[in-house]
This record gives C-alpha cells, sequence and structure tokens, in this order.
C-alpha cells in the first residue's frame, strides 16, 4: 500500500471546519454591514479604546534621559546603537546586527510580522533593561516631546496594534511583534541602516559616511483609527496626519478639487511594500505652485507632520528641501475631501517627495476605516542605495 | 496571493482534488510569512482560474465585493443579499465589456458568462470577505489557437488603480495538469505604475498533447487507489477468505494454489466490471447519484465483506457480490472524472486512462498481498488473521459510517489514516510472518547422510 501522507490528513483535518464555511453559497446579510461609501462625511473618527497597555510599550514609555553618549549627531546614534547591542545576548545580537543589503532593508511590509517576516529581533524577545536601551536609540532618531508625533507616535502606534491583540487580532498582533535591526554595522564612516518595522510603522533610517541619507520608505498607519487609551495615556497616533489632509483638501476651491481629483479609484497605497522605485512618470492633479500661500502652507503642513518625526536635525534638512519644491509639488486625491469614509485616497508627489494617505476596510475591526501611509522620497529611499 | 476556500460543487466526497485544495489552504495559513505573501496586499485579490480544453478555456473568476463596489458604483457588497437575482443581468453585462481575450492574429474570442454566485469567501490577511463567483466561457474564433492569447481583462481594475488580478491555470487535461493539483499562476494583471496603464496579460500555454492527458489519468488514478483506503479495504476484506474452502457452515482449509487464483481472479475481475460500467456511466452523466449515499454504501460493502470474512454468507456468489459493490464503488470514482468537466474526446480517454490507473493500482496491491495471505492461508495461524482482519475492518467501517453520516470526522477515522501511513510496514510483517510459518510447518527433511 502506498504511504500516506500524515501530515496531509492532520491540515486536511484542521480545515475541515473551515470546508464547510466555504461551501456556503448563500448571500450575506447585508445588515451585517454598515454604508461606508457613502453619505456626507463628518471629518471626524468616533469612538474610544482602551487597551491593556502591554509590559513593553510600559517600558518604551518610561521617559528617562539618556546618560550615555553625550556626543551628537550620527555619533551619538552609532553610541546609543552599540549601547543597546552591548545588552544583548550573543544569539540576539546575531539576529539583530544583519550585513547592509538593498534585500535586507526592502524586508518591511503593512501586515502584521505573523503574516509577513521580518528580519531582526522582535520587543518581545527583549527585557526591560534592553527595551530601556532601545528606546534611548529611538528617542534620538525620533522627535521627542510631542503628542502623537515622532516618539509618541511610534508608541501610540504599538499601544493601538496591542489593542487589536487584545480583542481577538491574535498573536500576530502587538507590540512584541515589532522588529529592531541594524543593516552593517554602526559607525560613523560606513553605510548602514537602522530599520524599525511592525504592522502598522516601519521607519528606516540609512546613514553613510557621518550622515544620514534617508529616512524612507517609511509606513504608518494605525488601527484602530479611533483614540486607544493606555497607561493612563490615550494615543491617536495617526489622526493628525488624516484630519491635515482633509484640511488640505477641503481648503481648495471647487475647481481646484476637480483639478486634483484623481479619476481612479484607491483601496491601497499604490506605492506600498515592494513597490519600490516606480514613482508615476507624470504626476497628476493639483500643481501646489497654483495655489494660495496659506493653501501651499496646509500642504505642507501635512508634509511635516511626517518629516517632523525624525529628529530635529535631520527633519529640518528635508524639509528645506521638500518646501524649496514644494510649487513643483502635485496633491492629488479619490473619493471623498473629508478623508474620512472607506476609499479616500490622497497623494503627494513632488520632485522629492512622496506620500501616500488610504483610509481603508477594517481588518480586524469590520466597517470601520483605518488609515495607510507611506511617504518614500524620489532619490532618496534606502538612503538613495 | 490570495487564498480560497471553493464550493465543493459536485461531489462531497474528499476527493483529493478537495483535500490538495484543503492542503494548500492549510498549508499557506500554517506557512503565513513565505516570500509571496511577504508584501502582499491587505485588499483581497481578484482570481482568474483557467480550465483549458481542446477548444475553448472555461474560467472561473472570483471578485472580491469590496472591490466591485468601488469599481462598479452598486452597492453590491453593502447589500449583496440576493445580488445575483437583482443584478445578474447588469453584472453579466458588465464582465462581457472588461473581459476580452484576443488571438494574435488581432481577432477577439466570444465570451459568455454563465453561473453567477455571490459568497463568503476569507483570506488570512482580510478575514472573511464576500465574492462573487462567475462562470465565463473563452471561445477563440475559429482556426485559432486556444493555447495563445492577449488576455485582455479589467474587471474592477479599470476604475480600482489599487486592484490586482491573479490568473491562473487550474486545469489543463492535455499537459497533465489536473484540478487535483495546485493552479500553475501565470501571470498577474495591475496597474503599470510608472506609466499609468492597465496593460494586458499575455498568455502563451505550453503545448500538450492526447497522450499526456492520458498519462496523467493513470496516474490519477492510480493516485485515487493508493489514498483511497475504504476501496482497498473492501477489496482486501474479500479476499482475505478466497482461498478457503467451505466446510459446513464455516470457512475451512486451504483450497490449494488452483483454487485460490481462480476465486481471486474471479472476485476481481467481477469487481472491475462493476466499477467500470458505473465510472463510465457516471463520468459520462448517465448516472449521476448524489455523493453521501454512495459513500455509505461502500462503507456497507466493507462491513458486508467483513461479516462474510468472518462466517461465509454468500460462499459461491462472491463475484456477484464484488461486481454489485463494484458499481458502487465506480460511481465514487465517477465523480472525480465528472469534476473534470471534459469535452468528449479527451473524457473517453481520461475514462480509460483513469480506469487502467486504478488497475494498475489495484493488481499492484493484489500481487503484493496475496503470496502472503495464500502462504498464510495454509497455517492454523490464518483463522486468527482472517478474523482480526475482518474484525478490525469492521470497526473501520463503523467509523467511517460515523464520518460519513455526520459529515464529521471522529477519532477513529483519523486513527485510521494514521495506521493507514504503517501499511507497508504491516506488509512487511504480513510477509515475514507467512514464511516464518511456512517454512516451520515444512515437512522435516532428513538429514543429509554424512
Amino acid at each position: 500500500m502506498k504511504r500516506k501522507n500524515i501530515s496531509i490528513l492532520l491540515l486536511l483535518l484542521l480545515g475541515f471546519g473551515n470546508l464547510f464555511e466555504g461551501c456556503k453559497s448563500s448571500d450575506v446579510d447585508a445588515t451585517n454591514s454598515t454604508s461606508t461609501s457613502t453619505g456626507t462625511s463628518t471629518g471626524t473618527t468616533t469612538g474610544s479604546t482602551t487597551s491593556n497597555s502591554s509590559s513593553i510599550t510600559t517600558a518604551l514609555s518610561v521617559t528617562g534621559t539618556t546618560t550615555t553618549c553625550n556626543s551628537t549627531g550620527v555619533a551619538q546614534i552609532v553610541c546609543l546603537a552599540e549601547a543597546f547591542k552591548a545588552t544583548l545576548s550573543s544569539t540576539q545580537l546575531a539576529a539583530t546586527q544583519l550585513t547592509y543589503s538593498k534585500t535586507n532593508a526592502q524586508k518591511w511590509s503593512n501586515l502584521p510580522a505573523g503574516m509577513s517576516a521580518r528580519i531582526g529581533i522582535n520587543l518581545g524577545s527583549l527585557s526591560d533593561t534592553q527595551l530601556a536601551a532601545f528606546r534611548n536609540l529611538m528617542v534620538a532618531v525620533l522627535t521627542l516631546g510631542t503628542t502623537d508625533e515622532g516618539y509618541d507616535e511610534m508608541i501610540g502606534n504599538l499601544v493601538a496594534d496591542d489593542y487589536l491583540n487584545s480583542i481577538g487580532g491574535g498573536s500576530t498582533y502587538g507590540a512584541g511583534n515589532y522588529y529592531i535591526s541594524f543593516l552593517g554595522t554602526p559607525s560613523t564612516s560606513s553605510l548602514w541602516a537602522i530599520l524599525f518595522t511592525g504592522h502598522h510603522y516601519t521607519q528606516p533610517i540609512t546613514f553613510n559616511a557621518g550622515a544620514v541619507t534617508g529616512v524612507t520608505p517609511a509606513f504608518r498607519g494605525t488601527e484602530p483609527q479611533a483614540a486607544v487609551t493606555a497607561a493612563s495615556r490615550t494615543y491617536q497616533a495617526f489622526e493628525q496626519e488624516r484630519v491635515a489632509f482633509a484640511a488640505m483638501l477641503t481648503g481648495l476651491s471647487t475647481t481646484e478639487q476637480t483639478t486634483a481629483k484623481l479619476s481612479g479609484s484607491y483601496n491601497d497605497l499604490v506605492l506600498g511594500p515592494g513597490q519600490d522605485g516606480k514613482f508615476p512618470a507624470t504626476k497628476s492633479g493639483l500643481q501646489v505652485g497654483t495655489l494660495s500661500s496659506d493653501k501651499q502652507a496646509l500642504v505642507l503642513k501635512a508634509i511635516k507632520l511626517y518629516v517632523n518625526d525624525l529628529d530635529a536635525t535631520t527633519s529640518a534638512a528635508i524639509l528645506t528641501k521638500y518646501t524649496s519644491e514644494l510649487a513643483n509639488t502635485y496633491i492629488s486625491y479619490s473619493g471623498t475631501t473629508a478623508m474620512s469614509s472607506q476609499g479616500d485616497y490622497v497623494r503627494v508627489d513632488g520632485p522629492s517627495v512622496w506620500i501616500e494617505f488610504s483610509y481603508q476596510g477594517g481588518v480586524i475591526i469590520k466597517n470601520t476605516p483605518h488609515s495607510h501611509s507611506v511617504w518614500r522620497d524620489h532619490s532618496g529611499d534606502y538612503g538613495g542605495n | 496571493m490570495s487564498i480560497k476556500l471553493l464550493p465543493t460543487n459536485k461531489s462531497g466526497r474528499l476527493s483529493s482534488r478537495l483535500s490538495n485544495w484543503l492542503l494548500g489552504i492549510s498549508l499557506l495559513v500554517v506557512t503565513l510569512g513565505q516570500p509571496r505573501l511577504a508584501t502582499a496586499h491587505p485588499m483581497p485579490n481578484s482570481v482568474v482560474l483557467l480550465n483549458v480544453h481542446v477548444n475553448r478555456i472555461d474560467a472561473e473568476l472570483q471578485i472580491p465585493l469590496v472591490e466591485l463596489q468601488s469599481a462598479w458604483g452598486h452597492a453590491v457588497n453593502d447589500s449583496s443579499v440576493g445580488l445575483v437575482e437583482r443584478l445578474g443581468p447588469q453584472l453579466r453585462d458588465y464582465l462581457k465589456s472588461h473581459i476580452r481575450p484576443q488571438s494574435p492574429d488581432g481577432r477577439f474570442w466570444s465570451v459568455s458568462v454563465g453561473e453567477l454566485t455571490a459568497h463568503e469567501s476569507q483570506n488570512p490577511i482580510t478575514g472573511v470577505y464576500r465574492e462573487l463567483t462567475a462562470q465565463v466561457q473563452l471561445v477563440p474564433p475559429a482556426g485559432s489557437d486556444v493555447r495563445q492569447f492577449t488576455f485582455q481583462y479589467d474587471a474592477v481594475l479599470h476604475q480600482v488603480m489599487t486592484h490586482k488580478i491573479l490568473v491562473s491555470v487550474r486545469q489543463d487535461w492535455e499537459c497533465g495538469q489536473l484540478a487535483e493539483t495546485e493552479p500553475v499562476q501565470v501571470g498577474e494583471i495591475s496597474l503599470d505604475i510608472v506609466n499609468n496603464r492597465i496593460l494586458p496579460l499575455p498568455v502563451n500555454l505550453a503545448s500538450g498533447s492526447f497522450w499526456t492527458g492520458f498519462m496523467a489519468m493513470i496516474k490519477l488514478g492510480t493516485q485515487h487507489i493508493a489514498e483511497g483506503t475504504d476501496h482497498l479495504l473492501f477489496l482486501l476484506v474479500l479476499l482475505l477468505p478466497a482461498p478457503l474452502v467451505v466446510v459446513g457452515q464455516r470457512w475451512g482449509q486451504f483450497g490449494g494454489v488452483r483454487y485460490s487464483l481462480k476465486r481471486l481472479l474471479l472476485i476481481v475481475t467481477a469487481f472491475t466490471i462493476g466499477h467500470s460500467i458505473t465510472l463510465l456511466a457516471g463520468s459520462i452523466g448517465w448516472v449521476r447519484l448524489a455523493s453521501q449515499p454512495v459513500e455509505i454504501l461502500i462503507v456497507v460493502s466493507i462491513l458486508v465483506s467483513a461479516i462474510h470474512a468472518v462466517r461465509p454468507v454468500f460462499f459461491g456468489r462472491e463475484a456477484w457480490v464484488a461486481a454489485g459493490f463494484g458499481l458502487v464503488h465506480g460511481l465514487a470514482f465517477a465523480s472525480t472524472l465528472a469534476n473534470l468537466q471534459l469535452d468528449a474526446g479527451p473524457m473517453a480517454l481520461s475514462i480509460l486512462g483513469f480506469n487502467l490507473g486504478i488497475e494498475l493500482m489495484q493488481l499492484t496491491i493484489i500481487l503484493v498481498v496475496i503470496p502472503w495471505l495464500m502462504l498464510l492461508s495454509r497455517t492454523p495461524v490464518y483463522t486468527v488473521v482472517r478474523r482480526s482482519g475482518a474484525f478490525l475492518s469492521g470497526i473501520a467501517a463503523l467509523g467511517w459510517l460515523a464520518e460519513r453520516i455526520s459529515g464529521q470526522p471522529n477519532l477513529l477515522t483519523e486513527a485510521i489514516e494514521v495506521i493507514a501511513s504503517y501499511a507497508p510496514y504491516g506488509l512487511i510483517i504480513l510477509a515475514l510472518l507467512s514464511l516464518y510459518l511456512t517454512w516451520r510447518a515444512r515437512p522435516a527433511k532428513p538429514l543429509p547422510t554424512a
């Protein structure tokens, strides 16, 4: 008798329940869903939820001062990276310290890490001491002290993911599933990168010869979009961006809106993970240079909410560039201008800057939209490598 | 990559087609994070599955309703109840206008949209979602090759720029690819972001042959028997008492090699004739029985044979019983073939090939088992072997009976599958036992004189 594969059978039995689920060919009760694609929007997200904060976000939220590494700039970041590495065991270090390659740098996604494997070491496997060293490092590369921006936005993002975990999203969600790695050895002379990536948050920072050479592609998003409370703090990590885009679009005249409106629909990001270097050859929408200065300021305000997440020195340099290119930057959108319904989409496409924001269907929280957003740079993604 | 649960339309039997799908799904669910999912999009994709025939392609489209709604405007996702009844004609028109296969000479194919169903599907990324499944027939113009065309398909994608359409071949008989295995992806249709356009997908399927298809069917036939523990068990239990003569109302001694072979041959031939008839009739569509009663009858055939192996209840009429139950088993085989939905030519070859495969596998099994049974049947131990075999088969049959009536697997059926995987070892033990007992039972030879 031909030998039978037991694993096939076990998998088959596991899948048995699903089979019958899948066999149902009846229509689905429409009352299960609420219409989200039509109707006027209020421009707000409603409701607030409470998360049982994980020990990770609690540890990371502690605001302590960095006692080591009194140097500045990249030298300080290298010092803090080394300090973090020094807390790791040799096994942990081997997972964290990787070689620099484009292939490694491209290993990010907007899926939970359980669905799209990340490289590096996950926060869930770090001790409080190690988390503190990680925090010192991230505080140095991100801006500190602004609610729901910079480092605070990162924490809020982890808190939101903890919430998804706690409401039945499963073990693939949560702060423990965010990964930190060093691609190349941190130094003030060579090419290396910090890659912090998890479900709704990816921030790479590429260094070369003692300078920051790239901070994109950076992914931001959050589910739920509504506020989440943890450790007596209420986070709404990615709400200001959504509001800023709505303000930018509703601030336009009807004619300007018509010019800015894209003909297609967008249910997700165009240049999400894996879509590197595919910037459209022709820009779509409305040229910012044709707008009044107050409307241009609204565009810049939205851009700042991304750029200013980074430490002051880095963000200032990038912002100067984006501001100088603002007149030749285009904005476009699809769906409604309120950025409050599923299918609402907005894009900022400049000579350098590329930002997309997509307000899309809920995954864990059904029928409630949530945001995905990617910030790229036409020439600066992965530090231009 | 979107992972689908296929609605089982025809056969309720856990045919290998289904089990392969389940396997595929389970594997994907278990091994999330594999490269092709690495950068997958959270929005569900469309899937186009091609069944390539000699002169047409039957395509199954799977379109997530949430995406279709964005593209089409109608509230197909928000209000999917009675969707097909309500919007069937418009849906067909919509699909027809967005599916335009074109031959290399520029001529367009004729497209007809058949059955539409709206149902729930799921993938590990987005969870459960609603989708539309459409059966579409694509027929190339006269003289045009069915295996080479430009697939202009932009349903949903014409409007939803972030949509993706995965095109796969699910069945290509001439290339030996059957719906039993996982579909082979031929490409993806999506927005060319840089140039902001949607390019059609060039499809160039490797040319196949009837021979490849025929051989694939033989393979399928052998697999079907090798994996069909119930079919095998029936046959083995039926053959268990075949070498024996009847004394009174009980099984007696070994009836001799000639006697045994004659009876074995008769039983096997009768079974073959029986299942060939219904396999033919069922595949062509003359006979169509619901799968559940067929599956239950197969279990009954094992039970009856097990009883017969303990006490001869139909001695002398084994061939008729084998033929009768052969008819039942053939119906189960037929559902596998009918699901392939082949044209007449390939179907005729498939019936032949599939049946040949079944016979080959049966023959192999008989050749590796019967010699040992015949050897053993000459020893007193055989009574124990026969009765235990019958008893265990009876227990297995009862387990299957419960499973097939309830539709749920139970501990017993799960155990059977585990045990079945050790069958080759069982065969070795059987062989060694029969050899040892035969050696011990041999008449003592006089010692060679010095």
